[in-house]
């Protein structure tokens, strides 16, 4: 748990020459989307950033997002900047266990107090804090009691940024985001259902290297990796441009690689990386893969209709209420038609 | 709720219902109006062929009328069916004719029906432009003909920044444009926009009229 | 049941990003030479369809130089047919590509050896040197007859 190397220190500690600190860096600018002016600067950075500790809270999640994050066994670039963070607590992750776990997580949080990060993944309930407990602390005290020494809380994944899955209608635990519970801390929401890999470790690498939050948007995503739309990025643009669609999964625009948003794809209104970076190590995404985009880093994006129904099909009621306004109109058209006659014979009798 | 769950949700349903609502109203109100009876004795059994005759050739006019209108009927023209083409042949727009309806139909390629909606949003900006303008059309232009003009207008505009993506980010461009066809369907029953169920049932009624009394109207 | 590689999947299209990149790729040469200047083109912030990557690669061609780093995983370090122009790639572990760059440079950074690098081959380099000469005293403690000899060899005739 020492947090006194930098991270040039653990770098030469584990064999790895200069060079591959600049590759090191190199990597991170890319991944951060800086301009390569900058990698000077981030070795810089990096050469004498402390490893600071991180405090990793799960609380009504599915994992995803930790597997997301843990994908890779070989020393990657995620890997490494992940192991820079001291991690100091992660119940899915760590050996400990019970008692001796949660010691771990006080003892850091008050060696570290008013420096720690702690990133959260799941969403928590408030209808009955029993829905989800750890060493039966519920989450929203779990919650509460560890933001209060900590310099800022990294909310992972769609359901700790927004709520996600559980918040999703009709709600039953009553699931809320962090940003609902934490007010007084600086809280970024890094949301994705999962999040790419590479954004959890960039924004936590941002965080190395300029030692402050990173710049963030109105629903608190850094806009490095969320400034811009799947629409904005995607190499199938020019079918879109074009009016070249794919109707089903396996038709010929299908095969041929033509745009999907008559297939769904929500791309023009969802904000994240994966046209960019993509996943995988930047293998594919569901766009390339051949399936549109389920908005899954936007809010509430479980009940925003069909993932199937285009933007352009709106959620316009049922044939019913029409039929029934149907039958409304026509009664109030006959009833003024009478009124109308009435006054018609009337100005008639009048003339004769 | 964001701008655009709101346009397409709530505003869509009430949009909808209001001008189902509003249609049927003057539909039906029209026809049950009093009628005067027509005693004289009908030169045909069927009104048909009369009425049909009236529709089409009120679209054709004789020389001597053309010519002091072709510029109204050239424009009218164009932009009426620049229009149409937009609305009806846009790949983005079948979904939502065919989550309404049930069934779409193929879609033009973008490159034309942009020039489409160029065209005709030019076409109908110079024309309103001109009402403002013209001494005659000044005087007898109520509000009624200037609503329906930017009604019409404003989900031409709002459709092509969409699709050009310039001014606003693209879900509220969307939003927006979804809005303006919502203000477009809750005006319609109430203006002049309703000569497009009108215009070929009284056509018809004008012409079966007029029939039966052997004149050629 | 139809299998899945009979199904034919071709995609056609292209992001129009190769000229303008071959452009930058132009100036920057061009500002090298006059003023000494290099740069650096992230590769991979610039969305490209395969085809127009291997149409980049086959533009500029092969060169004569194509070194490999191996550190945190390998690194392909190649000049390209045109010089001053280099393309570097680099792979962790997985070999998953984690960065791709074009330098236009005399010779890209990462090359040359580092200056942390360096000291620390001094210091290693002096202890080995020591562990030798240790080996060696050891050795003629223990052999006085070929101290003579090694006092002969090592003595310039003046």
């Amino acid at each position: 748990m020492s947090n006194s190397m930098t991270l040039a220190e653990i770098l030469e500690r584990r064999g790895v020459s200069r060079r591959g600190f600049l590759k090191f860096s190199a990597g991170i600018a890319s991944l951060m989307a800086m301009p390569p002016s900058m990698i000077p600067r981030i070795a810089a950075a990096l050469e004498n950033a402390r490893r600071p500790s991180l405090i990793y809270l799960s609380f009504q999640e599915c994992t995803g997002c930790t597997e997301s994050l843990t994908r890779s066994h070989a020393p990657t670039l995620e890997g490494l900047i992940f192991e820079a963070i001291s991690l100091d607590y992660h119940h899915t992750l760590q050996a400990a266990a019970g008692y001796g776990a949660e010691a771990a997580r006080l003892q850091a949080m008050e060696e570290n107090a008013g420096s720690y990060l702690v990133a959260v993944d799941g969403s928590v309930p408030l209808a009955d804090p029993g829905y989800s407990t750890i060493a039966g602390v519920s989450n929203v005290d779990m919650l509460r009691e560890t933001a209060e020494g900590a310099a800022a809380i990294i909310a992972i994944g769609t359901c700790a940024s927004f709520g996600g899955i559980p918040h999703a209608n009709p709600n039953p635990t009553g699931a809320v985001p962090i940003s609902d519970i934490v007010k007084d801390k600086p809280i970024i929401n890094v949301s994705g259902c999962p999040p790419i890999p590479t954004v959890i470790t960039g924004v936590l690498a941002q965080y190395l290297t300029f030692g402050k939050l990173p710049e963030l948007d109105d629903l608190g995503r850094p806009k490095a990796f969320f400034g811009q739309t799947i629409h904005d990025r995607c190499y199938r643009r020019p079918f879109y441009e074009k009016g070249q669609y794919a109707e089903t999964f396996d038709d010929e625009g299908a095969r041929k690689g033509w745009c999907l948003f008559r297939l769904g794809c929500k791309g023009p209104v969802t904000y994240n990386a994966c046209a960019t970076l993509k996943w995988n190590a930047g293998t594919s995404f569901p766009i390339e893969s051949g399936h549109g985009c389920l908005g899954c880093s936007e809010p509430n994006f479980w009940d925003k209709g069909s993932f199937y129904d285009s933007l352009s099909a709106t959620q316009w009621g049922s044939p019913a209420n029409l039929g029934a306004a149907a039958l409304a109109g026509a009664a109030i058209g006959a009833g003024s038609a009478m009124l109308a006659r009435r006054q018609q014979k009337k100005a008639q009798e009048k003339q004769s | 709720m964001t701008l655009l769950d709101f346009a397409r949700g709530p505003a869509m349903q009430w949009a909808l219902i209001i001008f189902t609502i509003g249609i049927f109203w003057r539909l039906v109100g029209t026809v049950l109006l009093y009628r005067r009876r027509d005693f004289s004795q009908p030169r045909r059994k069927s009104g048909l062929p009369d009425g049909a005759r009236a529709i089409v050739m009120r679209s054709v006019l004789p020389p001597e009328l053309e010519h002091n209108i072709v510029f109204q009927h050239v424009t009218g023209y164009l932009w009426h069916i620049g229009y149409f083409v937009t609305v009806l042949f846009l790949g983005t727009h079948i979904p939502f004719f065919k989550s309404l309806l049930g069934f779409g139909w193929p879609h033009l390629p973008n490159a034309i029906v942009m020039i489409a909606a160029a065209v005709s949003l030019a076409v109908l900006v110079m024309l309103l432009v001109r009402r403002m303008l013209h001494p005659v059309l000044q005087k007898i232009s109520t509000s009624d003909d200037y609503i329906s003009v930017i009604v019409t207008i404003l989900p031409l505009i709002t459709g092509l920044i969409s699709y050009a993506n310039i001014g606003f980010i693209k879900e509220t461009n969307l939003a927006l444009h979804i809005l303006s066809v919502e203000l477009l369907l809750l005006w319609f029953p109430f203006g002049k926009l309703m000569h497009l169920f009108m215009t070929f049932p009284s056509r018809y009624q004008v012409g079966a009229a007029f029939g039966r009394r052997g004149v050629k109207a | 049941m139809a299998i899945l590689d009979s199904i034919a999947v071709s995609v056609e299209h292209a992001t129009g990003n190769l000229l303008p990149i071959l452009h930058e790729v132009r100036h920057a040469l061009q500002r090298l030479q006059d003023t000494g200047e290099p740069t650096v083109i992230d590769l991979m912030a610039i969305p490209m369809a395969l085809a127009e990557e291997s149409q980049l690669e086959a533009v500029l061609g092969p060169g004569e130089i194509n070194a490999q780093l191996d550190s945190l995983g390998p690194s392909e370090i190649c000049e390209t047919g045109i010089a001053g122009v280099w393309l570097l790639t680099h792979y962790n572990a997985d070999r998953e590509r984690v960065g791709r760059f074009l330098e236009i440079t005399r010779v890209p950074t990462i090359l040359e050896s580092q200056e942390a690098d360096m000291r620390r081959g001094l210091t290693e380099l002096s202890r080995r040197i020591g562990t030798l000469e240790a080996d060696e005293f050891m050795t003629d403690a223990m052999n006085p007859a070929a101290q003579g000899d090694r006092r002969n060899t090592t003595r310039t005739v003046e």
